[in-house]
């Protein structure tokens, strides 16, 4: 095969594993302190999406209302996500993770239906924002120049979320309450606090994810248990709760799809579940993550 | 029910209420509506399902978020050899539960190394495998068409026949899992539940037992299969979604995973209240989800929990000088 049809795919896998980041670092961050699987993240993505077109919609402005929306729906979201902690997840800390992935699983249950009433099932979409609505060629394929604002992006988060867990007190704190809890706690750092930031964060970045990916593909329901699966994908292979590991996971995860697509299009993604499923049977606890007990 | 000769009649005594459900459901037929003796029909066959994912879940400590797989590659072997193969119904029926075991038997294999949260992942990651595989296999299962016309044989075909049809397997079945949650094995399942690094102090080889705990749960979920496909006259591979695989785990967690029938209890309240809702408004999930909310935070030990609970309080209360059980 040519070399250009394979780079222009690896491209495509590049800007897919952007936005797998996007959303998988959020699960991972949250996993990584709280230790609960948020099987809900996908719907906060969703939920990003829609707030985004809605926002979009409203202001009416041609090129500058999609950044501005961007903005206001990610902090919509982490406002949604404090709400959310607040309400449910602080109650149950203490139970077994088997009814805390279910709270979170019904709180999938919850927005699924609130998007369905609040904008019905029809697919929604945003055009791409200037100055990325065309795209640029690249050995002589077309190459969609709002992929470079994603992967741009991207970069931004694992840069910004590098400097957080590893240039910061907060960061310090984080990793600390990642390795033991009591001992952080012991240290006079108030556990619940830590929590409910992070999962603010968490949410906060499901809802920028949300909002970059709207005009990326069609914002529709359905759209957050897509994207939750691929990033247990991408958590479980880079190891749950490991930074560098989800930046590996996503691009793994990416390329495997889009070179998938190019193989066999209707089997991309079962491509995706043998990878993961090979991982985790070789080694359950990913690249990058520690074993349990 | 044959009555175990070690057992003495205050056990026996206990299940009086089992026999008094029993009566309900042998004479439902003749009192209520078509629409709701199907509700009863689905709920029997759900629960099924429940309570293959609660012997993991429950008795073993693994939840798994796959059982629908199995359920739907019985009920898909069930549609095509019926449709396509015209195979005799019984032997359909054999072969979708001995290919969900097997499937089992494949899956299991890997999946029993992992604890907890990996547990429930590579249970997920199977499923939605094959999942992808029925869907996007156009020529082979129909993909997103599914199949029609799965219809059972002339003599099970009017609704009130498939339900006593369904009765029966239902009691068999269960009565089965009785049996074996209560035998040795059953008693090995629970205490590597508890303890599993104790559990292999003692010599038991916990992959063994948890792999045959697996196949079994995997039979389980592929005759909830097998009799739904002639029940429903089609197949479709939303049966292997993993919303499907969650729907075992509401099911058990609303009715109680430490109870035998609470699992059974669970599906009951899930399959009406569903098809009682649904009447009223589309928002059916928003329900379910407040629902789940609600049972997680004030009754932990799920509904049917909650009422053995109040029922043991008050018998304490009654006689207090039999506080120790």
């Amino acid at each position: 095969m040519a070399f250009d049809v394979l780079f222009n795919q690896f491209m495509s896998g590049i800007a897919r594993a952007a936005i797998l980041f996007l959303v998988a670092s959020g699960l991972s961050l949250t996993f990584g302190v709280l230790r609960v699987l948020n099987f809900a993240h996908g719907s906060l993505y969703m939920l990003g999406a829609f707030l985004t077109y809605s926002i979009w919609k409203f202001l009416l402005i041609p090129s500058l209302g999609f950044y501005l929306a961007l903005i206001l729906a990610s902090l919509i979201m982490g406002a949604i996500g404090l709400l959310i902690e607040w309400l449910l997840l602080r109650r149950i800390y203490s139970r077994g993770w088997p009814e805390q992935l279910l709270a979170t699983y019904a709180i999938i249950l919850l927005i699924t239906d609130l998007v369905k009433w609040g904008w019905g099932g029809e697919f929604l979409s945003i055009p791409r924002p200037e100055p990325f609505t065309g795209a640029v060629s690249m050995f002589g394929f077309p190459f969609p120049s709002y992929n470079f604002f994603i992967i741009l992006l991207g970069l931004g988060l694992v840069f910004f979320l590098w400097w957080l867990v590893y240039r910061t007190r907060l960061g310090d704190i984080i990793r600390a309450a990642a390795t033991d809890r009591e001992m952080v706690s012991a240290l006079g750092i108030p556990i619940p606090w830590l929590f409910t930031w992070i999962f603010v964060l968490g949410a906060l970045i499901a809802g920028m994810s949300g909002a970059v990916a709207a005009p990326f593909g069609a914002i529709r329901l359905g759209m957050d248990v897509e994207i939750i699966i691929e990033c247990f994908a991408v958590v479980v292979i880079g190891g749950m709760g490991s930074l560098p590991g989800t930046l590996l996971g996503s691009f793994i995860i990416g390329e495997v799809y889009s070179f998938g697509i190019m193989y066999k299009p209707e089997l991309a993604l079962a491509f995706i579940f043998i990878v993961m499923a090979i991982v985790l049977i070789i080694r359950p606890w990913g690249f990058f993550g520690r074993p349990e007990r | 029910m044959k009555s175990n000769p070690k057992k003495n009649k205050t056990s026996l005594k206990k299940y009086w209420w089992v026999a008094l459900l029993l009566a309900a459901a042998v004479a439902a037929p003749f009192f209520i509506s078509e629409f709701y003796l199907t509700i009863f029909g689905e709920a029997l066959i759900m629960s099924l399902l429940a309570l293959s994912f609660n012997l993991l879940f429950g008795y073993m400590g693994q939840l798994s978020f796959g059982q629908a797989a199995f359920y739907g590659i019985s009920g898909y072997t069930v549609a095509m050899l019926i449709t396509k193969a015209h195979f005799n119904f019984w032997l359909s029926l054999g072969a979708g539960v001995v290919v969900a075991a097997a499937l089992g038997l494949i899956i299991g294999f890997f999946c029993v190394r992992l604890r907890g949260i990996y547990f429930s992942i590579l249970t997920l990651a199977f499923a939605q495998l094959i999942y992808f595989v029925i869907y996007k296999w156009h020529d082979f299962t129909g993909g997103d068409d599914g199949i029609q016309g799965v219809y059972p044989p002339d003599f099970l075909n009017s609704s009130i026949h498939y339900y006593f049809f369904i009765l029966i397997v239902f009691i068999l079945a269960t009565f089965i899992l009785w049996r074996i949650v209560n035998s040795p094995f059953g008693y090995t399942l629970k205490s590597m539940r508890e303890n599993s690094e104790r559990t292999e102090f003692l010599g038991i080889s916990i992959a063994k037992y948890q792999l045959t705990a697996f196949v079994i749960a995997a039979a389980y979920a592929g005759l909830a299969g097998a009799l739904w496909a002639p029940f429903y006259r089609s197949m479709a591979p939303s049966a292997l979604f993993w919303l499907k695989s969650a729907e075992p785990v509401n099911a058990a967690i609303l009715g109680g995973p430490s109870l035998f029938f609470g699992p059974i209890f669970g599906m009951f309240i899930m399959t009406f209240f569903h098809a009682w809702v649904l009447a009223y408004t589309v928002f059916w999930a928003f329900i379910m989800g407040i629902l789940i909310l609600i049972v997680i935070f004030l009754l932990p030990g799920g509904m049917l929990g909650f009422v053995q609970e109040k029922i043991k309080e008050r018998r304490e209360n009654r006689n207090p000088t039999t506080g120790i059980n």
